[in-house]
């Protein structure tokens, strides 16, 4: 029950994404980044592994959505590291653990951090793979306006994401916090 | 403070392994058989739900476009007169009006170059991570647009088509960093080429011209048309690009180099119309519009 409603909310968002926020004309480069706020709900709530699996879905299905602006499997690949080591983080540190772990400042932090690290990421794999429009000037510049305006919007997704995704916990053991991964989402 | 299972490592490296050979496959070759059905998926999904949310948005849309136009003094006064606009017409009909301007100047400028045109309209203009300047338009393969065909609007060149797919495709536009125009200046006919973003050590610009000729005479507000590429593709001959903003005096250089104002407002591109066959003879300056009076006057 919750993976199938986490799966659809998910596809919300990347539907959301493609089809509203890049819509909207916005002068200065990057929009807030919908999935990132979504996916790292689902990092800060699942074991590592379903973690990284959610956020290599959500990254190759924004992938594969028009505009075809690069290659194939850049979101996926940085989408699915990022959310892997935000779920590794909170497991093994155990921050964000009891009544702070959807308090808002901690979730506008993690979700302004991760977005963050997905902007470097994607400046340096871009680097890496030798994309010209990618600068210095240009990569500081839109990894900080994205992570500005992803954290803004993230009170509006991961939020209240996270409350659906506590309320749907039907494990007995969804809250332990230990080394093993839970079976499933 | 980073360990973990063995299963879930096995896991996340079985997963950066499939997203690497995903990039490597698709940066690779041009006709990637994994990324053109993936795209061709995404299409799918994509086409219905960017035309629901057009008809959703379009009262938003037309209140966008009213309030981005002209400065901040004039906007009370055109706030006023669109408050006026909507208790006397219905929002879809005026919308459709200013779509059917835009149609018609679209018409017009294909008219005067010869051009055959298939119109669309721009339903994505940013991407999440705003590196590239790309836009999805709302018609593909099926309405006969095809890779490498160029795009214009009522004012001139928006850029050419990269990735068809049955019903919508991407376009670069001419203001990415990737790319790179024929030009010739209205007059002389001497010929460069327009890149997009500014001038190399120069101030931000969206376009730059760089000359190939260091004597040839160029000065601000002089204009720049498409030269025309062989077989017209990636881009007609005789489409306006822009306007010369700025000479960079760049001693020692190769090339002229210069800013360019764009014909066309990138910021709020919405009908436009792809190329698919282009003019049987080149327009020559005859698809630029009459010089502006203020410009005479100088």
């Amino acid at each position: 029950m919750r993976t199938a409603v986490t799966l659809v909310l998910l596809a919300v968002a990347v539907l959301l994404q493609a089809a509203v926020v890049n819509r909207l004309p916005l002068d200065w480069g990057p929009g807030p980044d919908l999935v990132l706020a979504a996916v790292v709900a689902v990092a800060l709530t699942a074991g590592p592994a379903a973690a990284a699996g959610c956020g290599f879905a959500a990254g190759l299905a924004l992938d594969a959505l028009p505009p075809a602006a690069h290659e194939l499997g850049r979101g996926a690949l940085i989408l699915c590291l990022a959310a892997y080591l935000l779920s590794l983080f909170k497991r093994n540190t155990g921050a964000f653990a009891g009544e702070s772990s959807s308090s808002l400042p901690t979730v506008v932090g993690a979700v302004a951090a991760t977005a963050f690290g997905v902007g470097l990421g994607h400046a340096f794999l871009g680097l890496a793979v030798g994309d010209p429009r990618i600068g210095l000037v240009s990569a500081v510049l839109n990894t900080c306006v994205g992570t500005l305006l992803t954290a803004l919007v993230s009170p509006l997704v991961t939020l209240p994401l996270l409350r659906v995704r506590t309320a749907f916990t039907d494990e007995e053991f969804a809250t332990v916090q230990g080394p093993t991964s839970p079976e499933g989402w | 403070m980073f360990r973990d299972t063995t299963r879930s490592r096995a896991a996340l490296a079985l997963l950066v392994t499939a997203a690497a050979v995903l990039l490597l496959l698709d940066a690779r070759s041009d006709q990637d058989p994994v990324a053109s059905a993936s795209r061709a998926v995404g299409e799918s999904v994509f086409a219905p739900v960017a035309a629901g949310v057009g008809t959703a948005a379009s009262p938003v849309t037309d209140l966008y476009e009213r309030l981005s136009q002209g400065s901040a003094a004039e906007r009370i006064a055109e706030l006023e007169e669109a408050n006026a606009d909507l208790s006397s017409q219905l929002q879809a009909a005026r919308l459709d009006e200013s779509r059917a301007d835009q149609l018609d100047r679209l018409l017009h400028l294909s008219g005067r170059g010869g051009y055959e045109i298939v119109a669309a309209q721009a339903v994505t203009r940013t991407t999440p991570r705003g590196y590239a300047r790309v836009a999805t338009i709302d018609a593909g393969t099926e309405s006969g647009v095809r890779p490498d065909m160029t795009v214009v609007n009522g004012s001139g060149l928006v850029g050419h088509v990269v990735e068809a797919g049955p019903s919508t495709a991407t376009v670069l536009l001419a203001t990415d960093t990737t790319s790179a125009v024929g030009a010739r200046m209205e007059e002389t006919g001497k010929i460069g080429v327009v890149n997009g973003g500014g001038v190399p050590g120069g101030p931000s610009a969206d376009l730059s011209l760089e000359l190939f000729d260091m004597d040839a005479p160029l000065e601000a507000g002089d204009r720049v048309v498409t030269l025309g590429s062989h077989e017209g593709a990636p881009f007609v001959p005789g489409v306006p690009i822009g306007t010369v903003e700025k000479v960079e005096a760049s001693p020692g250089a190769l090339s002229r180099i210069a800013s360019i104002t764009p014909a066309v407002d990138f910021a709020s591109l919405d009908v436009v119309g792809v190329v698919v066959a282009g003019p049987a003879e080149d327009p020559r300056d005859s698809v630029l519009p009459p010089v502006p009076e203020e410009t005479e006057e100088k």
